[in-house]
């Protein structure tokens, strides 16, 4: 059901970035030289044990970290080329966050927070697109309460409509499960999922639950800062299977 | 325990140095100010020993003057080598305008000479027979003349003199030459010029080997009992206590300030220590968790402050050493006091630290019962940020009801009593209280004041702006005592600055519509029994400028059984050209065996109008009728006799004080020439208009509000780095916050401004209680300490505090923000 089009460029490419911490003797290498793509209008999860670079990958992918060497494409932009200022116009008009956790302002409401990324790129929302983001998750009862009065899984939908609201060119979603009770976790992931079936969304999600990495199109395994594999519809179990591989 | 709070302390310490750099200034205050005192205090004494050890021995004047005879007799004790007698007496300089210098008359003094010679000749030399003078350095300073000007003195008789100026004398300090000003002559000049023949003091320089103390005994034989001998160390404590310098009133006073600044740092210590157990709530549940009693919680956080606060106080008193000296320098240049060399005694040390230690701890008393409250569970759960805790408790609005009320109340009271000190006393208690009312109604006053001035700047500024409104209302405790710390200091300037201009706009409205006189002619003050010559009013009345030519002579009298000064004036001029206020009678009742009392008068007499009031004279006691009562501002005498009735009791006397009103239409320049002309002859005779004395009053008042504007601004400096604190330690506890903000596309530039604008918005809020509760308290003293008040504003300056308040708020923005921004984006949100 993917509308990945043949030929057509990716969403976002990575060309053989390396990403070192430190310098010198102490520097440790998170990235070693990866390359991959992200088809436009695809749900894709990145997997990996703990420390295999699987966050520094999407940090890198985001524009949130600068790289050492290689590249990285969203569109037609080489971000690795801009400066701090262009990267955060970037962020603010082309890319999406879900973060696992402290996603919302505190003093914000939740329709403030969902409209957030609009203002301050100063673009008047499209009110029948939000009406149709905020319907789909659910929310409209609670538009008018602030963070500290939702649940974990809502204030996590509100992080979701706020990063589709602004239909950007990707989405970057680092464990945004991880915090969730099972029951408003999958509530997430299937929104996740319809968003880029039913929207044209492209989603990037980082995460280490099969379960949640079965919600995408396609799972890429990373270990020791290398691309090792990659699953395409995939399910828990040949999500875990792979994941054992990876590990052995 | 104590090690655990002590490596805390060396991972909180970044965050604690602005807090001890609030305490650091405080302490330094006060340290600088026993610095300054103690400074002062050794440069006058070095001063007046080094005056006082040119002389051997001194013999003083007691009731009377020494007469010629004992000075002879000095001189022909054994061991004698010189005595020299100091004449001293009123001898008036000639200003450059021809008119007699300042308020009161130049002193005429006699210069020793040789060895005796105490006062230093610090240009040219010594005067050396007739035709010549000195001029004491200040006077000469004042006047503009140097050395080989001319000047002209008056004699005992009024008689101008001609000198030439052969150099200028530094006295040192005296409290009469400092005052009036002095002249220095030959001896036989100075008794020629002043009339005395007495003297004031006579100086004896003994012969080698003669000690001190042998020779007191010895003068004091030949001196008699009727004058004070005293050996050189006596004379230099005579002068040191005849200075009239009191060195603890000047400490006193800086103190008051002093405490102001402290009570400022204790707020600022107060709201640190708060937003910092705030944001280790997890570290203190965790110590709880691991066994730690609430008791080592809260011993732990108490030590902590008292080791901030000792470092810091020893640090401040090492600030106030350099403050003090800082300061003894700036009043010396402008003084003329004796440069001394710094002195430091313990004082400083001994008072400064424990002060500054008490007001940390006390600070952090309740933060520190705060953090005993963190129950263990709080370690399991994710940290909560500086989460908004419920409303202004009932408590604390019920507090701050009763205090505004309290404060309102005490301040009605003082409003409806009789104006004077009482009401004016009152007044500072109601601000006190009110002030305490602010203070605990704080949180709801910065919740709803954000909203006001908050709205254009969330409006002008988009995002940034509304987020940093948003942040200003987040936890409206802290925002709160952040503000108040600012509004300590511009209330108080307010204060001061409303109610100095009210005090000029009274005195400017009772000049111009009670006392519409153009010019007023006094006599040196001292020097009543020079009154104004009569010839010189009658060339007066006869200048056709002038419209009235009012005289007013006083006397003493014994007025109900005290003793008074009692007065009259030119008397049709009364109720037509001036106009006191009355409050009681009418002024046409004043005619002969009648009375116009002062209500400052009449209170004391217990008269009311149609009541009599008992007058003694040499003629007689009468009993006379009080005409009316006046109030307010005035410059008729307070006991005002009818004019006939003043003659037949002290008989035809000349005016002590005329005032001239010129007609309408008579330019200042032709009145003043009018005046300058009739009295050529006579140069005694002062001459203040009234746009001199209206500046001299404008004069006088700034120089008051730049001294209390000095005083203060250590305290607003407090605030601003209470400001620049909370905001660091926000920025520290939105780190995450920031992170998010940042990643959804906030330039860097976008949130320094967003921190700049939640300043401006505290210490706009924070300005503005201030400028209110500034001005209102202003208002009320005024009207509760002067008769008749008129308010004034000072829109000008009151615009002044707002914006600098405004400025610098923005300004302690600027490194909390720079620390915002610099962040990096996947640290923070990565971070607990």
């Amino acid at each position: 059901m993917t509308s990945t089009v043949v030929g057509a460029p990716p969403a976002v490419l990575a060309e053989n970035v390396v990403k070192e911490y430190g310098s010198g003797e102490a520097a440790v290498r998170a990235l070693h030289g990866v390359s991959v793509g992200f088809a436009r209008g695809a749900f894709t999860a990145i997997m990996g044990p703990s420390g295999s670079g699987k966050s520094t990958l999407m940090h890198c992918l985001a524009g949130l970290d600068t790289v050492n060497q290689g590249a990285i494409r969203i569109g037609d932009v080489e971000i690795t080329r801009l400066s701090d200022k262009q990267l955060t116009l970037l962020r603010r008009d082309r890319v999406g966050f879900i973060f696992q956790a402290f996603n919302l302002l505190p003093t914000l409401t939740a329709e403030q927070n969902i409209l957030l990324p609009l203002e301050l790129s100063g673009r008047t929302p499209d009110r029948r697109w939000f009406d149709q983001v905020v319907d789909t998750i659910g929310l409209r009862p609670r538009l008018t309460h602030r963070p500290s009065e939702l649940s974990g899984g809502q204030q996590q939908r509100v992080a979701c409509a706020r990063a589709l609201v602004s239909r950007p060119e990707v989405i970057f979603a680092d464990e945004p499960t991880g915090n969730l009770d099972s029951r408003s976790g999958a509530e997430v992931l299937s929104f996740l999922r319809s968003s880029v079936r039913e929207m044209g969304q492209t989603i990037v999600m980082v995460t280490h639950d099969p379960v949640a990495a079965s919600y995408a199109d396609r799972v890429v395994f990373l270990r020791d800062g290398r691309i090792t594999s990659e699953l395409h519809r995939p399910t828990p179990d040949s999500v875990l299977d792979a994941l054992k591989r990876l590990e052995s | 325990m104590l090690k655990t709070t002590l490596a805390g302390l060396r991972a909180h310490l970044l965050r604690l140095m602005l807090t001890a750099l609030a305490i650091t200034l405080g302490v330094g205050f006060v340290a600088g100010t026993f610095v300054l005192t103690d400074t002062m205090k050794a440069g006058f004494d070095r001063q007046f020993t080094a005056s006082a050890e040119k002389v051997s021995v001194a013999v003083l004047a007691k009731d009377d003057k020494i007469p010629e005879s004992t000075l002879r007799a000095v001189r022909a004790v054994s061991g004698v080598q010189d005595a020299q007698g100091q004449l001293r007496g009123d001898a008036p300089l000639l200003g450059k305008d021809g008119r007699a210098y300042g308020e009161t008359p130049t002193l005429g003094m006699s210069m020793a000479t040789g060895a005796l010679s105490r006062y230093t000749i610090e240009k040219g030399r010594a005067p050396a027979g007739p035709g010549e003078a000195v001029l004491e350095k200040t006077i000469a300073g004042h006047t503009g003349y140097r050395v080989g000007d001319a000047i002209r003195v008056l004699d005992k008789k009024g008689t101008a003199h001609a000198f030439t100026v052969t150099g200028l004398v530094d006295v040192g300090v005296d409290q009469e030459i400092g005052f009036r000003g002095a002249v220095g002559f030959t001896r036989p000049v100075a008794a020629q010029m002043t009339g005395e023949h007495g003297y004031m003091e006579i100086d004896v320089k003994g012969a080698p080997g003669v000690s001190d103390d042998r020779l007191r005994a010895a003068v004091a034989a030949a001196a008699g009992p009727s004058f004070t001998t005293v050996t050189s160390h006596g004379l230099a404590k005579k002068l040191a206590a005849s200075s009239g310098l009191d060195v603890d009133s000047i400490a006193m006073f800086f103190l008051a300030f002093a405490v102001v600044a402290l009570f400022v740092a204790a707020l600022v210590i107060y709201n640190t220590f708060n937003i910092l157990i705030a944001q280790r709530t997890r570290e203190m549940a965790l110590l709880r968790c691991v066994g730690a009693t609430r008791g080592q919680v809260f011993r732990s956080v108490l030590i902590e402050s008292a080791v901030v606060g000792l470092l810091a106080s020893a640090l401040g008193a090492i600030v106030g050493i350099g403050l003090g000296y800082g300061a003894a320098l700036i009043f010396n240049s402008g003084s003329g006091m004796p440069g001394g060399s710094l002195t430091v005694s313990p004082t400083p040390f001994l008072v400064g630290i424990p002060v500054g230690l008490a007001v940390t701890v006390l600070s952090a008393l309740m933060p520190a019962r705060a953090a005993t409250r963190v129950p263990p569970v709080a370690a399991l759960r994710a940290q909560t940020e500086g989460r908004v805790k419920g409303r202004a408790g009932v408590l604390r609005v019920i507090a701050g009801a009763l205090l505004g009320a309290a404060g309102i109340g005490v301040a009605v009271l003082a409003l409806t009593s009789k104006p004077g000190q009482t009401p004016f006393l009152m007044v500072m208690v109601a601000g006190a209280l009110l002030f305490l009312g602010v203070i605990a109604l704080s949180p709801l006053i910065v919740r709803a004041l954000s909203g006001i001035v908050g709205w254009p700047p969330a409006r002008i500024f988009g995002v940034p702006g509304r987020l940093a409104l948003a942040n200003s209302r987040r936890n409206p405790k802290r925002a709160a005592v952040t503000t108040v710390a600012l509004t300590v200091g511009v209330t108080l300037m307010t204060m001061f600055s409303v109610a100095l201009t009210s005090v000029r706009s009274t005195a400017d409205s009772s000049l111009r519509d009670q006392f519409p006189v153009d010019y007023q002619l006094s006599t040196q003050t001292g020097d009543d029994d020079r009154p104004i010559a009569g010839d010189a009013v009658a060339r007066l009345r006869a200048k056709p400028e002038f419209s009235a030519v009012i005289e007013i002579r006083t006397a003493s009298a014994t007025v109900g059984g005290h003793k008074e000064d009692v007065g009259s004036m030119t008397q049709r001029f009364l109720g037509r050209d001036l106009k006191p206020k009355v409050t009681a009678g009418s002024l046409t009742d004043l005619r002969p065996g009648a009375v116009v009392l002062h209500q400052r008068r009449a209170g004391g007499l217990g008269a009311r109008v149609g009541g009599t009031v008992s007058v003694r004279t040499r003629q007689g006691t009468a009993n006379l009728r009080v005409a009316a009562i006046v109030s307010g501002e005035s410059i008729l005498p307070d006991v005002l006799l009818d004019e006939t009735d003043f003659t037949r009791s002290f008989g035809p006397k000349d005016p002590e004080q005329v005032y001239l009103i010129a007609k309408p239409g008579i330019s200042t320049l032709s009145s003043r020439a009018a005046v300058d002309d009739a009295l050529k002859a006579y140069p005694a005779v002062r001459v203040q208009s009234a746009a001199d004395i209206k500046d001299q009053l404008s004069k006088a008042l700034d120089q008051v509000f730049l001294l209390v504007a000095g005083l203060l601004a250590l305290a607003i400096v407090i605030s601003l780095i209470g400001i620049a604190n909370t905001l660091t330690l926000s920025v520290v506890e939105r780190t995450r916050e920031s992170a998010l903000l940042r990643a959804l596309g906030l330039t860097r530039r976008g949130l320094r401004r967003m921190l700049s604008l939640e300043a401006l918005i505290i210490s706009l809020i924070g300005a503005l209680i201030g400028v209110v509760l500034g001005t209102a308290l202003g208002w009320v003293a005024i009207s509760a300490a002067l008769d008749s008040a008129v308010l004034g504003l000072p829109i000008g300056r009151i615009v002044l505090f707002v914006v600098l308040a405004a400025v610098a708020g923005v300004a302690a923005a600027i490194m909390p923000g720079r620390r915002a921004a610099r962040t990096s984006i996947v640290e923070s949100l990565a971070a607990e």
